[in-house]
């Protein structure tokens, strides 16, 4: 179906266009170019969401027949996140990050995306697909925005420990306050629509195969983050772990997630079918 | 013929404060000041009077502007009585072009003390407003002034010489900015008496916080200050309870040792969970150990610290106002055309008037007999006078286009025309629009 691709490379080449505007504000110390790369992040997703559709209308529901659609849908909901966060909480920063991960995110996709007739398999027909796999990449999308807030955290704080935190570059910028609040707002969501999905994976499971828990490996690794997200969190409220050690966490967090995401679903796919949960 | 701009003036480069006060007006005295420099000095066709604490400037318009400029230091010495020697050595004059540049200068932030800082154009604008009041604006004044609002706001836009803090307590208070989303649920402790320490205190306060904590080894003037800005004051001997509380924390204590290290802290930033604390140090010697700054969450700024990010956003002005140099140098090149353009200007609007004029009376003064004409030839006849002045007013004004526009010589040639054609200057009453382009008016049909 070529009509599905038409949308495909306009997407991905908005993102780029996009993530390298980011990264020259950055790297200049100035703004100019942060409003054209809001704009063209925008043109983004709303031609990867006309694939995104074709797709969807191709397979008869969410478009995560496998590994690349679901990536594809993961990178499209971090860059719609991103794009709301970026103009509604005024956080141009962590588009540094964000349009950067979402086209390196589609160009794997991309890459191993059929632009043929994908057939879902047919144990995951259900209606539970769409809540499942939708909770969990919402989760997973929380937690990528929330590595993004860290790192401009982090880049910041250490701006003011080293006492160079004021010039035209700081001007405008978010606080570190503000910072860690999203952030800590950003894991919270994550870990409910994490806890959700790994819920309703359960049911799903229990339904079809008649048992909650198979032990497969992206679950026992969905299992280890929630627990070392929850412990995050639980850090923060009971020994007040915020700021820069949170920030910190979240990081190393998320580079777990990626591993987990990537690596277990590539090499043990299981019955996940080359997808994930 | 030839009038252009003059300025005569002192500032802060130039003069010191006790000099420069001595000259000074007060906002409602410079109307009057304008009124009487324009009785006692001929000279001087027009004028505006620029008194801020950092400058005293006459800006003015003249043909002989080295008469006018004398006539005007003589004017600032008898009205403010200060013998004219005391400040002869330090005035500085200029003309024409550099007289021009000098007001686009000042009024783009550049010849400011702290370059950049915005209050000089609200400044000059009332200097403005007072010569207008004082109907000592003539049409070059209104132009150059004109002129130089329009070189600050593109100064203002085109550059950043107005970012940055520029000072020691507008740099904590910025600071403070980046580290805490707001300051309406904060508390703010100042410790110590030292001026600095209280300034930035009080700009956090004006900007609402949640409360003020004031210690002090004088506990009466912690009171006295916590009664002053609605805080409350803290015995010196009992204020590391508070601690846990304090999100700024702005030292200024006289001690030859630090007053507060690491250990003071542990138990404080856990109780507060590592909310972020900022510790401005304003005191010399240094109240707060330096290796507070390691502590997780806590940001410390010494004096030292704060001054370097003073000289590094003073750095950045310098290096935008180069910038704003530029576009200050644009601008005086269009002016100076116009002004250039201005001694032919006038002159032929008046030839032109009196041409059209003429015409006008002389049909009016046949009014009679043309009506009694068939319409067609009346018509007729109207074209004729208005062929014939055309025709007249076309030779004269193409010839005085063909001299060199910008010379003296092509302005004489002008002012002979209109006294040979009687035309009264100024008799057509056109004020010169601000935007009127530079030359649009010596161009013929």
């Amino acid at each position: 179906m070529p009509m599905v691709t038409l949308w495909l490379l306009p997407a991905l080449a908005c993102y780029a266009l996009s993530a390298a505007l980011f990264v020259f504000d950055r790297l200049s110390g100035r703004t100019k170019a942060t409003g054209y790369a809001v704009a063209i992040l925008g043109a983004g997703v709303v031609l990867h969401a006309f694939d995104l559709t074709a797709r969807a209308l191709q397979a008869g529901n969410i478009p995560v027949a496998n590994f690349a659609q679901a990536l594809s849908f993961l990178a499209w909901l971090t860059a719609l996140a991103g794009l709301l966060m970026i103009v509604r909480l005024k956080l141009g920063v962590i588009g540094a990050f964000v349009a950067p991960a979402v086209t390196l995110a589609l160009g794997a996709a991309s890459l191993t995306m059929s632009s043929g007739h994908v057939i879902l398999p047919a144990p995951l027909r259900s209606v539970w697909l769409p809540i499942h796999v939708t909770l969990a990449i919402l989760g997973y999308t929380m937690f990528v925005l929330a590595a993004s807030v860290s790192i401009a955290y982090l880049a910041y704080e250490s701006r003011l420990k080293s006492k160079r935190a004021i010039g035209p570059a700081n001007e405008g910028a978010p606080s570190l306050e503000k910072l860690d609040r999203i952030n800590y707002r950003l894991l919270g969501w994550g870990f409910i629509m994490l806890s959700l999905a790994i819920v309703s994976g359960a049911i799903w499971a229990d339904a079809r195969w008649g048992h909650f828990w198979s032990w497969e490996p992206i679950e026992s690794w969905s299992l280890a983050i929630w627990v070392l997200y929850a412990g995050l969190l639980e850090s923060r409220l009971t020994i007040g772990w915020r700021g820069k050690r949170a920030a910190a966490l979240t990081l190393v967090l998320f580079s777990l997630l990626v591993g987990s995401f990537v690596g277990v679903n590539l090499i043990f796919p299981g019955k996940h079918g080359g997808s994930f949960g | 013929m030839d009038q252009t701009l003059f300025i005569v003036g002192i500032n802060h480069r130039s003069a010191a404060v006790a000099l420069r006060e001595r000259l000074a007006f007060a906002e409602d005295e410079i109307a009057p000041a304008l009124g009487r420099l324009r009785e006692s000095s001929p000279a001087v066709l027009e004028a505006a009077l620029i008194s801020t604490c950092n400058r005293v400037e006459v800006v003015g318009v003249a043909s002989d502007t080295a008469r006018a400029a004398d006539e005007t230091l003589e004017f600032l010495a008898a009205d403010r009585s200060v013998e004219q020697a005391a400040f002869a050595d330090v005035v500085y004059r200029s003309v024409g072009r550099d007289a021009a540049r000098h007001l686009f200068r000042v009024g783009a932030s550049l010849d400011s003390m702290v370059v950049g800082e915005p209050q000089i154009l609200g400044q000059l604008k009332t200097a403005y407003a007072q010569a207008s009041e004082a109907r000592t604006v003539g049409p070059i004044l209104h132009r150059a002034f004109h002129k130089a609002f329009a070189v600050a706001k593109h100064v203002r836009q085109g550059t950043l010489i107005g970012h940055g803090a520029v000072s020691i307590s507008s740099v904590a208070v910025a600071l403070a900015g980046q580290i805490f989303d707001t300051l309406k649920d904060k508390t703010v402790m100042l410790m110590g008496a030292g001026k600095m320490a209280e300034l930035t205190a009080r700009q956090l306060n004006a900007l609402g916080i949640e409360s003020l904590l004031i210690t002090s080894r004088t506990f009466d003037h912690a009171v006295a200050l916590a009664r002053e800005l609605d805080g409350t004051a803290v015995p010196y001997d009992n204020y590391k309870p508070y601690l846990k509380m304090v999100d700024v924390l702005i030292g200024s204590v006289a001690s030859t040792r630090p007053v507060l290290g690491p250990e003071d802290f542990e138990s404080v930033l856990r109780e507060r969970r590592y909310r972020p604390m900022f510790l401005i140090d304003m005191g010399v010697p240094r109240n707060f150990d330096e290796r507070l700054n390691e502590l997780q969450n806590v940001y410390l700024y010494d004096i030292d610290d704060l001054g370097a990010l003073v000289k590094r956003s003073l750095g950045d002005r310098q290096r935008e106002a180069e910038k704003a140099e530029q576009i200050v140098e644009l601008e005086l090149e269009s002016f100076l055309k116009w002004l250039a353009g201005l001694d032919l200007t006038p002159t032929i609007k008046d030839i032109r008037y009196s041409v059209e004029r003429l015409r006008d009376v002389e049909l009016g003064r046949h009014r009679g007999w043309l009506a009694q004409l068939e319409p067609a030839v009346r018509e007729r006849v109207e074209l004729l006078t208005h062929g014939l002045t055309n025709k007249l007013l076309h030779r004269i004004l193409s010839g005085l286009k063909h001299q060199d526009d910008n010379t003296p010589d092509a302005a004489f040639a002008a002012e002979v025309a209109r006294r040979l054609l009687g035309a009264e200057p100024g008799s057509h009453g056109a004020a010169f629009d601000e935007d009127a382009d530079d030359d649009d008016e010596t161009g013929t049909d």
